[in-house]
């Protein structure tokens, strides 16, 4: 029974990936590009790395040393085929390879990001269902008036507050830092609560509404008329056939704020004292480090490309109704 | 359910307080991290705070402002281009390795290598060549007379020859010096920590474990002094001050810094352009209150200037650095005289967050100004570009608001490094901090250079002195404050070259 069996990836499924793939390869070098002539245009690197009154001979080698005596285009060249090697250069600061200063922090961005996303998405979808099925009351006004608190308050005065409440008054978290987590690497989870809290909020905020206003529509369609006739339970209508068919839009704004909080983190990491790579290309853009700003735009190219790639992918599994062609 | 919530929580508070004071660990808390963990290859002050405590120098910079012997126990000019150093014996690195006369030779030579520049290299530009006497004495010859090479001795760190050039990169990921406290682990962008060195030659320090964080946020660095967290903070600005106070748990503790601020004039227009006129910058020195700015922008904390140096600095001289009295009724009268009674319209630049409260500073000074018809409009640039732009002399504005720390206490580096050249065929040879134009100043303040008698160099200086006094070439605002957050716990008194020795330190 060739219509009963489950969805085989075709080939015209396979030649959109390849395509896609090719796609996120030509954003990676454009935005590689765009970056690279941007930081040219920004200004000598070696007037912040030398004391204010080195020579000029001083000044000269350095820029000999590191290679920017050459002309923009040579520079540019031989940046790429590094780049293409895998080598994104040095630090001028740190002195150790750009790539590997990026890479060292993406764990701690990561936790941020995924602890951010999580209670964006719980605490955000959870309140959007309760303002839907509660449409009319105190509380759906109550949880609107949150989300649209939480997609206003600036971060910076969220973390702030954030800190001095939970921080300072009551003293039940750490104010900064990444604290000693049991496993390697990942952070205490207290020094985790405020910083993710801090991220999350706009991303929750947004989802909550988004969330509300789909099932909304869901819960006034055909099919969910016919499951009232049918007589299935409320809870099984709002969460299988309203809440499902209302996930989809919901899952494109996860996927675009998982980019949001991962490279929008730079307030918060910087507030936080948190070891993300936010806070790295924000001490790198005011130092004029160009290899480690290069390097961080390229691994966040790479990253926003495949979530968006995974995200387009997502739909196919969530309504079978969209094909790739 | 509600109960297994508070339990969470309270474990949740658990875990941090496990970041809480410890008896016998100092928490330490500047605005950035540690780059590079070799001394001789930085030039910030956050690194060098934390390495000056691994690596130790040839002589080591005093409270007071003075040099006193260290690594090296003395040093003698033998003539004006030879300099001979006797070194301690008996020191060891913290992997055992000995200290001699060869591992200094061999630290120079990598600093002055031109093949291979470090970043300190520029100080050591005149240095031509080292020789090792005996195992205890080294003889240094330099192309020119240097008289500041005492002082540059105080930047200059000692580290293991062996252990650099067999060790590939491991001395740049496991410090290893022969200073009073020994590398532990440096987590990047979270915490350095350090432990005592019981065999320092000069004698155990105190406190026996030292972390370093790097807290970006002013406000979040004062929450964790106020709340316990850290002992220290660096940069405190002037706001939160009387919130630290009122905590308790900590102090506010501040010192003159090595920092002056000031406005550099463009002095090179045509002759009838208003800032080219010595009269009308006068005036502009008496127009700008400086007690006022310090009072209300810095939170008192400062000291109005009259000049490139302050006390500490070798060179200095009470009467011309005297500060210009707030007095805009003379300023309107010069400004008359000059042929500017309704004032002039200039443009004036500042960075933002590069000094303490710079773009306020600016914003005061564009408001004095105004009290005596001069319009000055204020464009604010963020530091890269501005710094780039100044360094390139590409200014675009009339005046720029600038900041200049003397870290070798010798006038010789806000007088020569800021005003030399202007007379000089090809302009000045570094980047000069003024467009000043004067042959006797010029040949003061080469002669300075060249001569290794303290005497006669302090009489040039005086000659420097009073010609920028006649000239004005810039408006002197003020020495900044270095101001720190201190656990009260902490017995340690701010020192005015920004370093955080924490073998100066001990828990009360």
């Amino acid at each position: 029974m060739a219509l009963l069996s489950p969805p085989l990836p075709t080939l015209q499924m396979l030649t959109y990936l390849v395509r896609r793939l090719l796609l996120v390869l030509v954003v990676v070098w454009g935005t590689a590009t765009l970056a690279f002539f941007l930081l040219f245009l920004s200004g000598d690197p070696v007037n912040l790395l030398l004391p204010l009154d080195a020579t000029p001979e001083v000044r000269e080698q350095f820029r000999k040393a590191n290679g920017f005596d050459r002309p923009v285009w040579q520079q540019y060249l031989s940046y790429m085929g590094r780049a293409l090697q895998g080598d994104l250069g040095i630090s001028l600061r740190n002195q150790t390879p750009a790539l590997g200063l990026v890479l060292e922090r993406m764990p701690a961005s990561m936790v941020l990001a995924g602890a951010a996303l999580l209670f964006a998405v719980i605490f955000g979808v959870l309140a959007g269902v309760i303002a839907a099925v509660r449409k009319g009351t105190t509380l759906e006004f109550v949880v609107l008036f949150f989300a649209l608190l939480g997609q206003s308050l600036p971060v910076f005065w969220l973390a702030l507050m954030l800190i001095l409440v939970f921080g300072l008054e009551l003293r039940l978290l750490p104010i900064s830092g990444y604290g000693v987590g049991p496993i390697p690497g990942l952070p205490a989870l207290a020094n985790l609560v405020l910083p993710a809290i801090a991220v999350g909020t706009f991303s929750m905020a947004a989802i909550t509404r988004l969330t509300r206003g789909g099932v909304l529509r869901e819960l006034r369609s055909d099919h969910v008329r016919t499951a009232r006739a049918k007589g299935l339970s409320e809870r099984v209508i709002i969460y299988k056939h309203a809440l499902r068919n209302a996930a989809i839009p919901v899952v494109t704004v996860i996927g675009l704020q998982l980019g949001n909080l991962l490279s929008g983190a730079v307030i918060t990491e910087t507030i936080f004292a948190w070891p993300g790579v936010g806070r790295l290309v924000l001490t790198a853009v005011t130092q004029q480090d160009f290899p480690v700003v290069q390097a961080a735009v390229i691994v966040f190219a790479v990253l926003l490309a495949v979530i968006n790639l995974v995200v387009d992918l997502l739909y196919g599994v969530l309504d079978p109704r969209v094909r790739y062609a | 359910m509600k109960r297994s919530w508070i339990g969470f929580l309270a474990s949740l508070a658990l875990v941090g307080m496990a970041w809480a004071q410890r008896p016998d660990t100092i928490v330490i808390a500047q605005g950035v991290d540690v780059t590079v963990l070799d001394p001789n290859n930085q030039l910030e002050t956050p690194t060098a705070n934390v390495l000056a405590n691994i690596f130790d120098t040839l002589y080591m910079r005093m409270p007071d402002g003075t040099a006193r012997p260290w690594l090296a126990t003395a040093v003698r000019a033998v003539n004006p281009t030879t300099w001979e150093m006797t070194i301690r014996q008996g020191v060891k690195f913290h992997n055992g390795e000995d200290l001699t006369a060869e591992t200094v030779k061999w630290n120079f030579d990598r600093v002055i290598d031109p093949q291979r520049p470090l970043r300190i290299s520029n100080s050591w530009a005149n240095l031509a060549s080292v020789q090792v006497v005996n195992p205890t004495t080294l003889r240094f010859i330099t192309k020119n007379p240097f008289p500041v090479f005492v002082t540059r001795l105080t930047g200059f760190y000692i580290l293991p020859q062996k252990y650099v050039t067999e060790g590939g990169n491991r001395y740049l990921q496991e410090p290893v010096g022969t200073g009073p406290y020994k590398f532990v682990r440096w987590v990047r962008d979270q915490q350095f920590e350090l432990e005592a060195n019981p065999n320092y030659w000069a004698g155990a320090p105190k406190i026996r474990r030292v972390i370093f964080r790097p807290i970006p946020e002013a406000s979040s660095r004062v929450a964790e002094l106020v709340s316990g967290g850290v002992d220290i903070i660096t940069n405190l600005v002037p706001e939160p001050v009387n919130a630290v106070r009122a905590s308790g748990a900590a102090e506010v503790r501040s010192v003159p810094s090595i920092r002056n601020i000031f406005i550099m004039l463009n002095t090179s227009g045509k002759a009838d352009s208003p800032l080219a006129n010595p009269k009308v910058r006068l005036a502009l020195n008496y127009a700008v209150d400086k007690r006022t700015i310090v009072k209300n922008v810095l939170g008192g904390l400062g000291q109005p200037t009259g000049c490139s140096l302050n006390s500490y600095i070798f060179g200095y001289d009470a009467r011309s650095c005297q500060a210009y009295e707030y007095n805009p009724a003379r300023a309107k009268q010069l400004l008359a005289e000059a042929g500017y009674p309704n004032g002039f319209t200039m443009t004036l630049g500042s960075p933002n967050g590069r000094y303490l409260n710079d773009r306020q500073v600016a914003e005061a000074v564009v408001g004095q100004l105004a009290q005596v018809g001069v319009r000055a409009e204020l464009r604010v640039q963020e530091w890269s570009t501005y710094v780039g732009q100044i360094l390139e002399r590409r200014i675009p504005t009339d005046a720029v608001l600038l900041g200049w720390g003397n870290n070798e206490f010798d006038a010789d580096n806000s007088l020569y490094s800021l005003f030399y050249g202007g007379t000089v065929r090809g302009g000045p040879r570094q980047v000069a901090f003024s467009y000043i134009r004067s042959v006797p100043l010029d040949n003061a303040l080469l002669q300075a250079q060249r001569t290794t008698d303290p005497e006669q160099r302090k009489k040039l200086y005086l000659d420097a002195l009073r010609v920028l006094r006649a000239e004005s070439p810039w408006i002197f605002l003020h020495q900044q404050e270095d101001i720190y957050g201190v656990a009260k716990r902490v017995d340690w008194k701010p020192r005015p070259d920004e370093r955080l020795f924490v073998a100066e330190m001990a828990f009360k």
